[in-house]
């Protein structure tokens, strides 16, 4: 399959195309937006276009019979193992926003004729392994997920590619955070070696009084993007933290819109982005006030350190909002290191790389430093450290 | 002054910028001995101790500083820490997100790794560490803090005091150590320099005041003025320049 071959394409076109049968609103959506390219405002840092040229596998999404793990593996989009006792299953179609801004969401959903759907019981935490197998392919899922109201989860994602080459992933998750509730989700994605691209496209909603704990911490190199759009509702809480640390030539980031809906609720938002390398850093960040959401605090920052002359960020953080009574700020700031902080340590006898990757370390501290868990707080750090390595190799 | 000296500093010459700070500076440090360099603002002081780490403000543009036998005027910052030269700082940075345990154990390390002996791990650290802050009168909170970060002025000056200890240089170059202390954190920081005495590690103090060698006594006075040493002499000289100022003093 050629993505680029849906551009500019009628519905009645794509539906010859495409297996859409009951799911003609959702094609009519994604045909009113259209393909994205670089002129549409959301992908206008992210050379999409270029992941719609190849001609793709497509391979067949075919359930089996979940095998049980201690973790939840997801191989190619298709489960195949998961901890005993939790419910997770396909379902044909669950619910789906009609107001999100990315047609990929809604590309994710029409090439996906069956979404996994996972229901996360009590305080449970949860790990996700996403592992992709096949070159040459476009691998497309999407993951419906409800937590129990009054409970806090955590769910741990981390993806694995084995030694493939030139696969493009759209997949995306569908959050339905109950009221009262806590659902923390902590991404790692160390992509490299340009074994594939992503664009993840999410949409959460958060219930009157629960929070969700939204963070990423995305290496390396290659081509990814996550879009995100949260719809918060009374009293309802989104942390969200994006951390990137990009070498080599890669293009990856976030971009987001936070809508408030519901009267006080609130949102934090914070980009750490360091970028080595000729890499670029996105972070394109919405938050939208709506006429209902009296009362709300919204707060949204993106920084960012540059390690190199060819490095580039491109940082938009946006405030759209339609009430008086609200407190809201945002900011952005690109930088490099300190060479005094550097000095400092080199005085102390610390090797100029050394000193470099104490302060990238510090930089993004606060970010890792959110992630309880030690074995997955190890794991980031890690990763981290792999990919500073990677870029300052004799 | 005996020619044998550990650091010997030769017609030294730097910019800072465009501008000429030091113009041929000389001076021997002995073995042992602590030096005390004064002067005027403006003279070259805080140059003189960035130059002998190599800080990248200032450049070198002639002369030559000798240490334990060989140039160091072009070795980078790390190695001349590495080989023994320390400058506590005048205005110590801020690290947020650095741990100070880590920063200190890893700054350690790599002088251990230097010298071919074994990497300390964390126990080992704290326990060395443990006697330094008893005696500067830290408290145990300030290794697990971010490095200097919100400390006061006086904890900063402590901190690279025990730097200082745990590093062990021979060579000891301490910018206005006395700056914005109580005389409580002062004796707390001179116990811990005087503590460094051993009779072959050599201290240069650089000071606006007196005050401090009162605490560390000093073996030679340098009067440094418009970037040069133009008069050394014993301690006695302290009481001259406290009377009469800078003004007073004729270059030999």
């Amino acid at each position: 399959m050629k993505l680029s071959t849906l551009k500019n394409t009628t519905a009645q076109e794509l539906a010859s195309l495409l297996d859409v049968k009951g799911r003609e609103a959702l094609l009519e959506k994604f045909v009113s937006l259209g393909l994205p390219s670089k002129k549409s405002e959301e992908y206008r840092y992210f050379d999409v276009e270029k992941l719609f040229e190849p001609e793709y596998n497509t391979p067949t999404i075919l359930p089996r019979t979940i095998v049980e793990g201690e973790k939840i593996e997801i191989v190619d989009g298709v489960v195949v193992s998961a901890p005993k006792g939790l419910r997770i299953y396909y379902e044909a179609r669950e619910q789906i926003d009609m107001e999100h801004f990315d047609p990929l969401y809604y590309l994710g959903h029409l090439l996906s004729p069956v979404t996994i759907k996972i229901e996360v019981d009590g305080d449970a935490e949860l790990e996700i392994e996403h592992r992709y197998t096949q070159s040459d392919s476009l691998i497309s899922y999407r993951i419906v997920l409800y937590n129990q109201a009054n409970r806090h989860a955590t769910i741990y994602e981390n993806f694995v590619a084995e030694d493939i080459e030139n696969t493009l992933v759209l997949y995306g998750y569908d959050m339905h955070i109950a009221k009262d509730s806590t659902l923390r989700v902590v991404k790692m994605q160390n992509m490299h070696d340009n074994r594939y691209s992503m664009v993840a496209s999410h949409k959460v909603n958060v219930s009157k009084n629960a929070h969700a704990l939204l963070k990423s911490f995305d290496l390396g190199g290659d081509q990814a993007l996550q879009v995100i759009k949260v719809d918060l509702d009374t009293y309802a809480h989104v942390d969200a933290g994006h951390l990137l640390y990009l070498n080599e030539d890669s293009k990856r980031g976030t971009v987001s819109q936070i809508v408030h809906k519901g009267e006080h609720s609130s949102s934090k938002q914070e980009a750490k982005n360091i970028l080595d390398g000729k890499a670029r850093g996105i972070f394109d960040a919405l938050i939208r006030v709506e006429h209902s959401a009296k009362y709300t605090k919204a707060e949204q920052n993106s920084k960012a350190i540059l390690l190199h002359e060819e490095a580039y960020m491109a940082a938009k953080p946006q405030l759209e909002i339609y009430i008086d009574e609200l407190e809201a700020s945002h900011g952005a700031t690109t930088g490099q290191l300190d060479k005094k902080q550097l000095f400092y340590l080199q005085s102390r006898g610390i090797s100029y790389v050394e000193a470099r990757k104490i302060l990238v370390i510090a930089f993004a501290n606060t970010l890792i430093e959110t992630v309880k868990d030690s074995r997955h707080q190890e794991r980031i750090k890690a990763a981290f450290e792999e990919v500073f390595y990677a870029a300052h190799k004799e | 002054m005996s020619t044998k000296s550990i650091m010997t500093i030769e017609n030294l010459q730097a910019t800072i910028g465009d501008k000429a700070i030091l113009k041929g500076l000389n001076l021997q440090l002995e073995p042992g001995k602590v030096h005390a360099i004064m002067g005027p603002n403006g003279a070259g002081k805080s140059t003189l101790s960035k130059a002998l780490v190599g800080h990248y403000d200032v450049e070198i543009t002639g002369g030559d500083v000798i240490y334990k036998g060989k140039s160091i005027k072009d070795m980078e910052a790390e190695e001349r820490a590495l080989e023994g030269v320390f400058l506590s700082f005048q205005h110590p940075v801020e690290i947020s997100g650095v741990n100070n345990a880590y920063f200190l154990r890893t700054a350690l390390n790599a002088k251990r790794k230097h010298e071919g002996k074994e990497e300390l791990n964390a126990a080992e650290f704290l326990r060395l560490m443990k006697g330094h802050l008893e005696m500067l009168g830290m408290k145990s909170d300030m290794i697990s803090r971010s490095l200097n970060e919100g400390f006061s002025g006086g904890e900063k000056k402590r901190n690279e005091i025990l730097q200082m200890l745990i590093l062990e240089p021979e060579v000891i170059i301490l910018d206005e150590i006395d700056s914005g202390l109580d005389i409580d954190a002062l004796r707390a920081v001179s116990e811990g320099i005087n503590k460094m005495k051993d009779g072959k590690r050599s201290f240069l103090v650089i000071t606006h005041y007196s005050r401090i060698l009162d605490y560390i006594e000093p073996d030679y006075i340098h009067v440094l003025k418009d970037g040069r040493i133009i008069k050394t002499a014993g301690p006695e000289l302290v009481a001259q320049l406290e009377e009469h100022g800078y003004d007073s003093i004729e270059e030999e």
